[in-house]
This record gives C-alpha cells, structure tokens and sequence, in this order.
C-alpha cells in the first residue's frame, strides 16, 4: 500500500514536469489523500520494512493513529491547495505543481516514518520544494525571502542533523523504536535532546526564534501560504512531539515548553495587532497559535497533549481555510495592505463568511471548533497553575481583537477596490468544503476529541510503539 | 579523536562566523557548506577506528573482524547527507543569481524590500 501510493506520487510528480498536464498532480495527490484515509481506518498500529530488512536494520515506516491523522491532515490540505492553486497560478503550471508534489511526499514522509534519519531527510526533500515554491512568482520580494528562509533552515536543518548524530553515536542505532529502548533520562542524551529540540523550535517557529518567518512564509503564493502556515509547522510540532514522548519518553511538567510557549503567545499576538499587511498578520497569529499547542505539550498529562493535537488539527485547517480566503481577495485586488482594501463584504458574501467563521473559532468562541480545542487547553493548564490560563483567555481575547480588526478593514465600510471579475468555482470550493468540516467539528467536538485523544494515547504508549516495530518488549 | 574535535569546533566557528558577520550573499552559502562539511565530518569520526578494515566478512578474517572492522552505516549516511547539501546548495546559487539580477548586488544588506 505504501510502496503503491510513493509510486504513485513520484510518478505524478514527474508525470506533471514531462507531460505539462497539471491535473496529473492533483489525481496523484488525491490518491494519497484516498489511501490516507483508508489506511486510518485500520484502528492497530502498521509497521512497513522496506525491501523485508526488519527492524532495526532497514528503514522502517511505523504509523500509529498519531502518524495517520498528520497523514490524513497533511495530504488533505494539499488537495485543497492543489485545487485551489489551478486557476490561481498563470505560469508555469507544469513545474509548480510537480514541487507541490515533492512538497507533499516530503510531509508525508515526515508523518509517517519511523527512522529519525528518514525523518531528516524528508525534512530536507520538504525544505527544497519550499524554498524553490516561495520564490516561485520570482519578484524581487519573493527571491529576498526564500534566501532568507533558505539560510535559516539549512541552518536549523544542520543542528538538528548533529544532534541525530549525537544519538547514533551513543546509541547506534537510528530506528525510533530501538532508539526508544536504548535512551535514558541521564544528563549526555537530554543535552543531545536540547540540541533537537532548538533545531525544531527554530523550525516551528518559537520566539525569540521566529524573526524568520513572516518575512519568508508570507511572501510565498497564497495557496503556498496555506500549506507553508498549517501543515509544515504542524509537522514541525509533530516532530517535536515523536522525538520527546515517542524516543524520549518524557513525562510530567515541561517548564521548558511552557516558558516559551507562553512567550511565543503573548509576542506573537501583540505583533499581530500592530499589522497592516493581512498576510503578515495571519503570520503572527500562527506564531501565537504554536504558542498555545506548546503550553499544551508541555503540561505532560493525556488531556494537555490531547489538547494541543486538537488545537493542531484546528489550526491546520483554520488556517489553510483562512490563506485560501485572502488568496482570493489579493487575486481580485491585487493587494495585501488592509488600509487599501474595504467593502468587500457585499460583493464576495461567502468569501466574508468563511473569513468569519474561522476569524471566530480561532479566537476561541463558543459555537465553533476553536472553542472546543482552546477548552481543553485551560482546563489541562488549569491542574499546572491557574495564571497560565488566564494568559491564554486574555490571549485569545486579543486574537478577537485583531481578527476583528482585520475583517472590518477588509470586507466592512468604504474601499477604493471594485471586484469585477467572477470568483472561479475551484478557488471557492476548496474555502467551502474546509469551512463545512471546520462547522462540523464545531458542532461534534467529541467525536474529533476522542480522535485526538486516541492519537496522544498511541504517542505516550512508547511500550506499544516499540513492541509492534521490533516485535519484543 | 581529539584533533578531528576539534577540526570539527573551529569549522563550526568559521560557518557561523561567515554566516552572520558577512554580508556578501556568496560568503553566507560558503559558510553554509563549511558547516555542513564540519557535520560530514563528525558523522565519520562517530566510528572512527584506529587500523579499521572495511566490514566484509571473509574466511580469512574472521578474528579480525570484530575488533577492527568499521561501522559502515555513516558513510552511508554522509553519502545521503552530501546529496541534500548539493540540491540546497544548486538551488541557494540559482537563488543567489536571481537575485543579482534584480537587486544589481549580492549585498545582504541592500536587499531589503520586506519588513523585517
């Protein structure tokens, strides 16, 4: 199954850039997305040994409900992206779409193995098919941010790569499972553990490590936006959380996380108050976000990290949903500055809509998804220290705050830009269908919590993990 | 072991040296590939053994082979490792040309349309 859905993504990937048929990419894409959501159907965990060496001796692709679910989440944007993308980029198609492709291997890649040398270097496929997709429109603005971004991941690319190294040389071995069975909590592997985890946070973005990435990610086509914001940080979250619970088996209270996390929240919500470019605030408000699933990875508890992988999911979609939304206003307006825009409500009544649904569930209000996810997040800092909580209310009153700001700017009073041509049904569909899924989960938030509560069950059952890929306990 | 150490130390010195003192666009990427090299580096020193044999058992060595053959499995990995700095290093200097010819310099600190 898996060997049948990587040949079939390279292939299309390759398909696409020979035959400069785009829509090879996006069926190939959506062939991952199918097989994805089929193979989450299976409720045990799956191990695949490449070419039959069993673990640890090959390369090993382990898939607990964790690894599906970014699977499952990872490929469904893409699609999204993908659809999208079809009338909103004008040249070039053929080689857009075969980075798209890379780009969404890569991220599979990442969800899905098992070996933390494999996960390197998926990063890195990952990395090159962004780097080259942000300069894509090749203006002066997109090259100076893609260089920018270039210089810090393979910077952070690198740190993470010694401290891999680190691990193999104490432990020798490279497979997570054995690696688990091998680590323990004594002061050489948490070092080795603090040198990942500062390649990670600069990837995910943490502050003070985030100067990077509103320059660089919002710079990028909208529908990359939407990818670069949701599913690449999730990975990176996603990475630090296979490599502290799954490999390190950490547990308890993290005030590393937490410290940094409630840094990263406050500083990113304050900048985004201050942002006259509506990708730049999106930008900050998703530094803000990761500010949030931090604190929730770092209470230690099931419900924390439930929360945080609920929070995660939401803010995959919340924010791929909102890109696509002002992806359609800029290809209308051709601008990104909120104080030329205004009035748009009236003449694109569902792209103000969809904006408004996620402007409210990212800001945590009741009816919707925000609120379900955000609720949990309190009530699991609640058992740590009451004060943490009151920094996230505050703190989500103030993504209200510019949200607010950012709508009334964009689609309320008096504007200068007129719409005059027909928002094309590709660009709307994929905006809708992720605003129907964000009302559902609003509306079911049980069903999508005890989905994220199973996936944080299989990520802290490392005696699980370890006995289906090795097959001993 | 001690030399390679500290081989590997001073290159990461000269890297992020190079990488944030310089402005020039080209020093940056050199700088880049002296940090990856100085990784390649500590990779094969991981299993560094004195008089080590490569690890192929033959009849003829087989007292030999636990004691001195070497771990092959960081060569691969510097292999891999040297692949991916070649494409990020092929894309950074196409990167680097598109941009001389926009901005008319290489100089980091001119190139300065964004924000930040």
């Amino acid at each position: 199954m898996i060997m049948i859905m990587l040949f079939v993504l390279f292939s299309s990937a390759f398909l696409t850039l020979l035959s400069k048929k785009y829509i090879v990419s996006i069926a190939g894409i959506a062939f991952a997305f199918a097989s994805m959501l089929f193979m989450s159907l299976t409720p045990d965990m799956q191990v695949f040994y490449f070419s039959g060496w069993v673990a640890p001796l090959g390369i090993t692709w382990a898939m607990d409900r964790m690894s599906l679910l970014m699977g499952v989440l990872v490929t469904g944007v893409a699609l999204a992206c993908a659809v999208f993308s079809a009338r909103y980029v004008s040249h070039d198609k053929n080689k857009y779409y075969t980075l798209l492709c890379l780009l969404t291997i890569g991220l599979m890649g990442i969800s899905l193995t098992g070996d933390i040398f494999n996960l390197y270097v998926f990063m890195e496929i990952t990395s090159i098919a962004s780097y080259a997709l942000i300069a894509f429109p090749m203006k002066k603005m997109s090259v100076e941010g893609s260089i920018k971004y270039l210089i810090i991941g393979s910077l952070s690319s690198s740190v993470i790569l010694i401290g891999i190294i680190m691990l193999y040389g104490l432990t020798g071995t490279l497979n997570m499972a054995d690696l688990a069975t091998k680590v323990s909590a004594t002061p050489e592997f948490l070092a080795i553990l603090g040198v990942i985890i500062a390649g990670l946070a600069t990837k995910a973005a943490l502050v003070p490590l985030h100067f990077w990435l509103p320059d660089a990610y919002s710079i990028a086509p909208s529908p990359i936006s939407a990818m670069l914001f949701s599913v690449i940080k999730g990975a990176s979250i996603y990475m630090t959380m296979r490599v502290v619970f799954t490999i390190f088996g950490l547990g308890g209270v993290m005030w590393v996380f937490i410290i940094f996390g409630v840094i990263t929240m406050i500083v990113g919500g304050f900048m985004a108050l201050l942002q006259n470019d509506i990708k730049r605030l999106l930008g900050y408000s998703s530094i803000s976000q990761t500010g949030y699933i931090f604190v929730a990875i770092g209470t230690g508890t099931l419900l924390g990290i439930s929360g945080g992988i609920f929070h995660m999911i939401n803010n995959v979609l919340l924010k791929s949903m909102l890109f696509l939304c002002f992806g359609i206003v800029i290809w209308h307006t051709g601008t990104r500055k909120m104080d030329k825009l205004g009035g748009l409500g009236k003449q694109m009544p569902w792209v103000a809509f969809c904006f408004a649904v996620g402007a409210l569930s990212i800001a945590g209000l009741p009816p919707f998804s925000g609120f379900a996810s955000k609720w949990v997040i309190y009530v699991a800092t609640w058992e740590i220290s009451p004060v943490l909580t009151a920094i996230s209310v505050i703190m989500s009153a103030i993504t209200l705050a510019y949200f607010l700001k950012a709508f009334s700017c964009i689609f309320l009073g008096q504007g200068e830009k007129k719409v005059v041509k027909k928002t094309p049904v590709l660009m709307l569909a994929p905006v809708l269908i992720l605003t129907a899924i964000i009302l559902v989960i609003g509306i079911f938030p049980e069903t999508f919590f005890s989905i994220s509560q199973q996936a944080a069950g299989d990520l802290l059952n490392q005696a699980q993990y370890i006995k289906a890929v090795l097959g001993v306990v | 072991m001690l030399e390679i150490y500290v081989t590997f130390v001073a290159m990461v010195a000269i890297s992020i040296y190079c990488i944030a003192c310089k402005s020039n666009l080209i020093k940056k990427l050199l700088g880049l590939g002296i940090l990856t090299d100085a990784i390649h580096l500590l990779i094969i020193s991981t299993t560094f053994r004195d008089k080590g044999i490569a690890p192929i058992l033959t009849p003829e060595n087989v007292n030999l082979f636990s004691s001195f053959s070497v771990d092959p499995l960081p060569q691969a990995l510097v292999l891999t490792s040297i692949v991916i700095n070649l494409s990020t290093t092929a894309l950074a200097l196409a990167l680097a040309v598109a941009a001389y010819r926009r901005f008319k310099t290489l100089d980091t600190e001119k190139m300065r349309t964004l924000g930040g």
